[in-house]
């Protein structure tokens, strides 16, 4: 895998992942391109520090989770095809098409990607956001200078807000219901996978 | 180049086939469900009612539409694991419910033999043009791949380690490497194919015609977007001409609003202020910034038309007496102490409203400078006036959209606040200190909603307040008015008799409120304990009102002193016209001539009076001058010094100084912006006497922007309850539209009133100063222009034309009204619409949540009796589902959680709640009104009552 290669027939699983994701050919090939750019060592698989080049992440307050979110329990590295599959949630979904292929709903569907989202803070993956969690985050997104009443005033209230079924924690589909108006399909795609 | 341009050509098709596929695959997947639903209804349940043409009844077929769906999905057996939601993406269940339908035709096809004819062709064609599309999809894709494999090599040797995604962004602009797939080809194709058939079949269709007539566009359009890009030749290539010129436009366009956005002044630096320091501190650098613009206009106008003609083409300094410095002024005239008080050389200056002669036409352009400095003083406030509430109206405009935001305000913050692109360091820092800020607002906001205490306690204290503060404005007025009054003996008195404290006393006294009075009115406001930004409002009033005592004073000071110096205007006046007089006389006798030569003496040496209008200019001047250095001193002091020293001696020091007393200095809101209001009252009233303040106070503004911005972010803390600034400052506005109009007053007063000096200034000779518009329309307009104004000013046409106005006033006001009701109706529906909606969601959600439990429980798996007795549903159709439900859940928490609620919910829903309860709205009940439908078209019965429940929206998929 040394040289750069560009066609398609160099990427495992080619044709199958884009009938899988979506991603047209040049979508794959391009996130090849930048998989093999952040393969630091070229073993054909990432590691958690690969992504630290990315200056997004390491800047965003829960890059990690995002980073691990592209783990499968208990690995320590991501293939191609896992990479490709995590990044399909982020694929706009104005690009969808009709496909002759019968398929499942696809990554990029407004409740994969509240799915995705959902992951992210729900740590322990019980379903359900619970208050530690809401504060786990809170404290990294906001600076010093606020008291830990304060925070735990905010997870009240955001629990509060969303919190159909008082179980006190937040569900994903109170998640969603939450995220109604949201435009997610905009937010959570990324442009050059358009 | 043929194969670049070729697999260019490719990309761009590509793109356009994404864009246009979702914009337009939508609708017409649609139209071909409806198609399909209609050929296949007959065969279906007899209960079901086909869709006919009547507008109702495609509202109700969208109504159906998800249950189809449903419907189609569970006939295909393949749902795979990771449907998890039964509430499916829209898009999806489209393309699903497209590929069933198609599928569901072919099954069908013995029902009609012209869709069957359809359908063959259909497939045939396809087949042909999958062959001919493989092929060519081949050779490009090979070319497509070698120029990509070339581009590749040099962009790698380009990118540096440490490219980013945006980087990405924009090579994923300028890379040309891509090829259409097989696949995506021939759905294309497959589709135009369809299109052009239903064109060419559409007169068949038993449709209405509006609905044809949409149809038919929707298929022109698409076919018009996709034969270019599946066509060959000439039509292809203008077609992807096209896509491209598309896309630069897309990106100019994109471009170019970045730049607009980078061409507003000081925007980065308010948003940095604004996420340190929250939405009020920077509403008061957006004020300036407001403030700033309009004084460039006012800047534009003064000096455009008054100032930098008479530079240009006026006489120039020295030539005569009012623009030379006098000769006993002139040995001291360069001294600092004489120019820092604007006598000297800058009296006799530009500045100054003495400087510019009344010559009625200068220059070669034949400039009418005197009027031209009346109607820009007059102007100026004409501008501002227009300015400051065509701003009010806009603001006004946008604050009311705001709609239900406040559902989740706390939830969307802390999901969605963070933005994903920030990669550089200092911008998340900005980030972080924003998300803070706003999350502190919105405590604010919130503990104050939901504040309940002892509401009669609550209004007395705020009465006692009000009543407190009134005392104290009352009281400092009697205070003013008695200082003033004193002054007035005083200044009658010799001055050598007077001590510093007599002569001082006004000022002193001023001061003195202006410092103890805010912070006690802050105090005092504690007991009304309001919303942060209503207590500014109220603040800021209250010093308004305050203030207004410190201008009575310096207007009150300044007629006297002008009217002194009109006093001594008069004697010199007429003891210079008795000295010429006397000359003339011993002139004429001496040389025995009646034809007297004029004096011959130098300018400096002429006897001259004192002329008021620099006088007071002069006032102004030095008002504003002393105001800048006072603000910059309290700023430089009182938060600079302040600020060092908590910091550094806090190492030395007995207790904390950063937490404890001194502290850090808070951004003073209110004081700032009436500061800068009342400056810019004393600019209006200023620019008339002294043209160079206008330029004065840009000076002022900018370097306040920048020296207050630094201040802030270096010296000061944001305010311990951080508020959200109203949308719109409009309370800014109002206040300084109340100073306008203040500051008009008596500028209007001395231009109607006083009479000009004698021999300064551009008015000087007349007897009035606007006598100047009517010389002019006298001698250079039309005779009949004047007889217009004649008629204009009198008083017979005023008073019906002040009538009219005040009716027109009236009227205005009853229509706006009017408006205002018919928004909170609107409104009102609107939230009553979305409840509406929301119940209905909800209420399916829960539905089928518990038919789905219902299921799950039953061992013989059939639905409830209620719903059997009204639809029996087919046995295929439950397994379906029972086999399906399982999936529904997450796992067993979830399921826990779920069936609780639905206990709670199932009792209120029995099947079909919703559609119960808008039964009688939807319309009488038996149909009575509704259309009677014929039986023919498989109507069933009416739309109303039973039957309405009977098929309500709520209810969950049946067949």
């Amino acid at each position: 895998m040394g040289s750069k290669s560009s066609s398609l027939n160099k990427i495992p699983n080619a044709q199958e992942l884009m009938q899988e994701t979506g991603f047209s050919a040049a979508h794959i090939l391009r996130l090849y391109e930048r998989f093999e750019f952040l393969d630091v060592d070229q073993m054909g698989e990432l590691r958690p520090e690969d992504f630290g080049a990315i200056r997004e992440l390491s800047m965003n307050p829960i890059g990690d989770r995002i980073i691990s979110a592209f783990f499968s329990p208990g690995k320590e590295t991501v293939d191609f095809a896992s990479f490709v599959r995590i990044l399909a949630h982020f694929r706009s979904t104005e690009t969808n098409r009709t496909r002759d292929g019968a398929q499942p709903e696809p990554a990029n569907s407004r409740t994969r990607k509240l799915k995705f989202a959902f992951q992210l803070y729900d740590q322990d993956r019980d379903g359900k956001i619970s208050r530690e969690e809401l504060l786990q985050v809170l404290r990294t997104m906001m600076e010093m200078q606020v008291t830990e009443e304060q925070l735990q005033s905010i997870a009240e209230r955001a629990i509060q807000e969303a919190d159909l079924d008082q179980d006190d924690a937040i569900s994903f589909d109170e998640f969603r219901k939450s995220m109604e108006k949201v435009d997610i399909d905009h937010k959570m795609s990324i442009r050059f996978l358009s | 180049m043929p194969p670049k341009r070729k697999s260019n050509i490719s990309i761009n098709i590509e793109d356009v086939g994404m864009e246009v596929d979702a914009s337009d695959s939508g609708s017409e997947v649609e139209a071909r469900r409806k198609a399909k639903n209609r050929r296949a209804k007959p065969q279906r349940k007899a209960k079901r009612v086909s869709d006919d043409d009547d507008e109702d009844e495609e509202e109700e077929d969208e109504d159906q539409s998800p249950r189809k769906r449903g419907r189609k999905k569970k006939a295909k057996p393949r749902d795979s694991e990771d449907d998890e939601d039964e509430e499916e993406d829209n898009r999806n269940v489209k393309r699903k419910s497209s590929k069933a339908s198609r599928k569901k035709a072919k099954d069908e096809s013995d029902e009609e033999s012209e869709d069957e004819r359809e359908k063959k062709k259909k497939g045939a064609s396809k087949k042909d043009k999958e062959e001919s599309n493989k092929e060519k999809g081949k050779g490009k894709g090979k070319q497509g791949k070698d120029v990509g494999a070339e581009k590749d090599k040099k962009k790698k040797k380009n990118r540096k380690l440490s490219s980013s995604f945006e980087e990405e962004e924009e090579e994923e602009e300028k890379s040309d490497e891509e090829s259409l797939s097989e696949g995506e080809m021939a759905a294309l194709k497959e589709e135009v194919e369809e299109k052009k058939k239903l064109i060419a079949t559409l007169r068949n269709k038993p449709w209405r015609m509006k609905r044809r007539l949409t149809l038919l566009k929707e298929a022109q359009d698409f076919v018009e977007k996709f034969e270019g890009a599946l066509g060959k030749g000439k039509g292809r290539k203008l077609f992807a001409f096209k896509v491209m010129m598309a896309k630069k436009l897309i990106k100019f366009k994109r471009d170019f609003e970045n730049f607009k956005t980078a061409c507003i002044p000081w925007e980065r630096k308010i948003k940095d202020v604004e996420s340190h320091f929250g939405s009020s501190v920077a509403s008061y650098f957006i004020f300036l910034r407001w403030m700033y613009g309009l004084n460039m206009v006012l800047l534009g106008l003064m000096f455009g038309l008054v100032v930098v003609p008479e530079v240009l083409m006026g006489l120039p300094y020295g030539s005569i007496p009012r623009k030379t410095v006098p000769r006993e002024e002139q040995a001291t005239a360069m001294d600092y102490s004489v120019l820092s008080d604007f006598e000297g050389y800058f009296k006799y200056s530009i500045l100054f409203y003495g400087y510019y002669n009344n010559e009625r036409q200068i220059g070669l352009l034949k400039f009418r400078l005197p009027l031209s400095y009346l109607l820009v003083g007059v102007g100026i406030f004409g501008y501002s006036l227009m300015v400051v509430i065509r701003t009010m109206a806009r603001n006004a405009n946008e604050g009311g959209d705001g709609g239900d935001e406040g559902d989740f305000t706390f939830s969307w913050k802390m999901f969605t606040s963070w933005d994903y692109l920030i990669g550089n360091s200092e911008t998340a820092d900005n980030k972080y200190a924003s998300i803070t800020t706003s999350f502190k607002e919105s405590i604010v906001d919130e503990q104050m909603n939901q504040k309940d205490e002892n509401i009669h306690l609550r209004r007395f204290l705020r009465v006692l307040a009000n009543v407190l503060i009134l005392l104290c404005l009352g009281g400092s007025g009697y205070l003013i008015y008695y200082v003033v009054k004193r002054s007035q003996v005083f200044a009658n008195m010799n001055k050598d008799d007077l001590t510093w404290m007599e002569k001082n006393e006004v000022e002193f006294v001023m001061s003195l409120l202006g410092l103890v009075c805010p912070p006690l009115f802050e105090a005092i406001a504690e007991l009304e304990d309001y919303h942060p930004r209503i207590a500014l409002k109220w603040q800021l009033g209250r010093i308004f009102a305050l203030f207004l005592g410190n201008l009575y004073t310096f207007l009150f000071a300044l007629f006297d002193e002008v009217n002194a110096k009109l006093e001594s205007e008069k004697d010199i006046k007429n003891a210079t016209i008795l000295a010429l007089h006397e000359y003339a006389a011993n002139y004429s006798s001496f040389y025995n001539t009646t034809v007297v030569p004029p004096q011959n003496v130098h300018p400096a040496d002429v006897i001259r009076g004192p002329c008021w209008e620099t006088a007071v200019g002069k006032e102004f001047v030095k008002l504003t001058v002393s105001d800048i250095q006072v603000t910059y001193l309290t700023i430089l002091v009182g938060d600079f010094l302040r600020a060092v020293i908590v910091r550094f001696l806090n190492y030395c020091w007995c207790w904390d100084l950063e937490a404890g007393f001194p502290s850090y200095g808070e951004f003073d809101i209110s004081g700032n912006v009436l500061g800068l209001i009342f400056n810019q009252g004393m600019i209006w009233m200023g620019a008339f006497y002294a043209p160079g303040l206008v330029g004065l106070n840009i000076l002022r503004l900018l370097s306040s922007m920048y020296f207050q911005c630094w201040a802030v972010m270096c010296t000061n803390v944001p305010h311990e309850r951080v508020f959200k600034a109203s949308g719109s400052n409009n309370f800014y506005m109002g206040l300084l539209l109340l100073v306008l109009f203040l500051s008009l007053l008596p500028v209007v007063y001395t231009i109607m009133t006083l009479s000009p000096s004698f021999d300064c200034g551009p008015f000087s000779g007349q007897e009035k100063m606007y006598d100047v518009v009517m010389e002019t329309i006298d001698q250079d307009l039309p005779a009949f222009i004047g007889n217009i104004f004649l008629y204009a000013t009198n008083p017979g046409l005023i008073m019906p034309a002040v009538l009219l106005m005040v009716l027109a006033l009236y009227y205005l006001n009853a229509v706006s009204k009017g408006y205002q009701q018919a928004n909170i109706d609107l409104k009102k529906k609107m939230q009553m619409a979305r409840d509406e909606e929301k119940n209905r969601r909800n209420n399916k959600d829960s539905t089928n949540q518990v038919m789905k439990d219902l299921e799950d429980l039953l061992p013989n798996k059939s639905l409830i009796p209620p719903a059997a007795e009204e639809e029996p549903p087919p046995p295929d159709v439950v397994v379906d589902k029972g086999s399906r439900s399982p999936k529904v859940k997450p796992g067993a928490a979830g399921k826990g959680v779920h069936l609780q609620r639905d206990v709670s919910l199932a009792a209120p829903n029995p099947r079909d709640p919703v559609t119960r309860d808008l039964g009688p709205r939807r319309g009488p009940p038996g149909n009575a009104m509704g259309p009677q439908p014929g039986p023919g078209k498989g109507r069933g019965g009416g739309r109303g009552g039973g039957r309405g429940g009977g098929r309500g929206r709520g209810g969950p998929p049946r067949p």
